[in-house]
């Protein structure tokens, strides 16, 4: 009961930032992505015993994420609601010129289409390679690089329209 | 690699291990600076992934886990009294069940049995005797009494009989001894007035509150200690 009690404690302390931040990138609502990190790792808990390799642990917990998040809509019967913008992490207050990049970039990122953006987190946050991100999301690895190639493409261009944009900012 | 392919697969992963690609970089310095660029992209990009993460999260998922794990043993150990207590209870009714129910259907069955069972703790050779005076008062439970003694009284005492309280009489028999059990009327067990296996012969006689019955071996005349019980008992009710 110990040992399975610290491997957990172990696995939260580990995992917990990057499974929030991929939550946060599905949902865009904090408080969901919290809600379902706890029912994750709720489930991983139960679960336990049947992770035999730490080094898969973080796909294995995106894995029971993106089924909550799944069963979250089937509960509620809602559709997958567009990104609104007030619902973006604000973080304004502390607006140095990098916070307000920050924020530029998430808007952008929000705005990406789920099946671009969420290869994308899972690559940069996640770390994980094209075959990896395949696997957990049931693609086919040429379909995952192509939307990466699509995810990136957009920002870039984005960012270089930015400069207008952002003046409006730095006032 | 031509130029598009190359951007296609920087694109994908800025950070491709890719040797036809890292190959490339070298050959071409735009290349390189492209994947700088988009090296740097991915830093800003990250930068922005990066949104805060509430700050008791980690305690608080501990401390939930914690919580549900101890209300799962709680109610475990309550699952687990309550499963102790109801074999307990079973294994009570069924104890009582074999102990308490009778396992013969008449009073002969039983009668043989109990003589059977005590077969090595009587024998002619008993040198006990008992008088009169101490088998009227073991009679007294049964309100009834003897004139004479019958014989000559090895043993006396109650016993269990098919789990009613009963006397147990031992006389000195012809070749064996004899039993002559005094057991409360029961309905449980069937009057079997005459009654007999390969070596043993048994009779019964029935009277108002009480049955008699009486068990030797087949060298005895049972009818004569049947007739001697009847003409010498009394009963006060």
């Amino acid at each position: 009961m110990a040992t399975k009690q610290k491997r957990y404690e172990a696995l939260v302390k580990a995992l917990h930032t990057d499974l929030y931040r991929y939550a946060y990138w599905l949902t865009h609502d904090k408080q969901v992505s919290e809600d379902l990190v706890q029912e994750t790792f709720l489930r991983a808990w139960r679960a336990l015993d049947s992770l035999k390799d730490e080094k898969a642990a973080k796909s294995w917990l995106i894995t029971i994420l993106r089924r909550e998040n799944a069963r979250r809509f089937e509960r509620k019967r809602l559709d997958m609601s567009e990104y609104e913008e007030a619902s973006v992490m604000d973080t304004q207050s502390t607006s140095s010129e990098q916070e307000i990049e920050n924020h530029w970039l998430r808007e952008k990122i929000a705005q990406l289409p789920p099946e671009y953006s969420e290869p994308l987190v899972l690559q940069i946050i996640g770390g994980f390679s094209g075959e990896d991100i395949a696997t957990m999301l049931n693609l086919n690895k040429n379909t995952v690089m192509t939307r990466l190639f699509r995810a990136r493409n957009q920002l870039k261009e984005a960012l270089e329209e930015q400069p207008a944009t952002r003046g409006q900012y730095n006032g | 690699m031509d130029d598009l392919h190359f951007r296609r697969k920087i694109y994908a992963d800025p950070n491709t291990q890719d040797k036809a690609v890292l190959d490339a970089q070298q050959r071409d310095p735009a290349k390189k600076e492209f994947t700088q660029e988009l090296v740097q992209l991915d830093e800003k990009i990250k930068k922005a992934m990066k949104v805060p993460v509430p700050e008791n999260l980690c305690d608080k998922l501990i401390l939930r886990q914690t919580l549900a794990c101890h209300q799962q043993k709680k109610r475990q150990s309550r699952l687990q009294l309550a499963l102790v207590a109801s074999v307990a209870i079973i294994a009570g009714v069924v104890i009582n069940f074999f102990q308490f129910s009778s396992s013969y259907t008449n009073l002969g069955d039983y009668a043989l049995a109990h003589v059977y069972h005590e077969e090595n703790a009587f024998s002619n050779q008993d040198a006990t005797r008992l008088n009169l005076t101490t088998l009227n008062q073991k009679m007294f439970a049964f309100n009834g009494s003897f004139n004479h003694l019958l014989g000559e009284l090895i043993f006396a005492d109650y016993c269990r009989f098919d789990g009613m309280k009963s006397l147990h009489l031992v006389y000195k028999g012809v070749t064996d001894t004899v039993a002559v059990f005094i057991v409360p009327k029961n309905e449980q067990l069937t009057f079997s007035k005459t009654f007999s296996d390969k070596k043993l012969q048994g009779e019964s006689i029935r009277f108002k509150n009480t049955n008699i019955i009486v068990v030797a071996d087949k060298n005895e005349p049972i009818s004569k200690w049947k007739k001697s019980i009847s003409e010498n008992i009394s009963w006060s009710t």
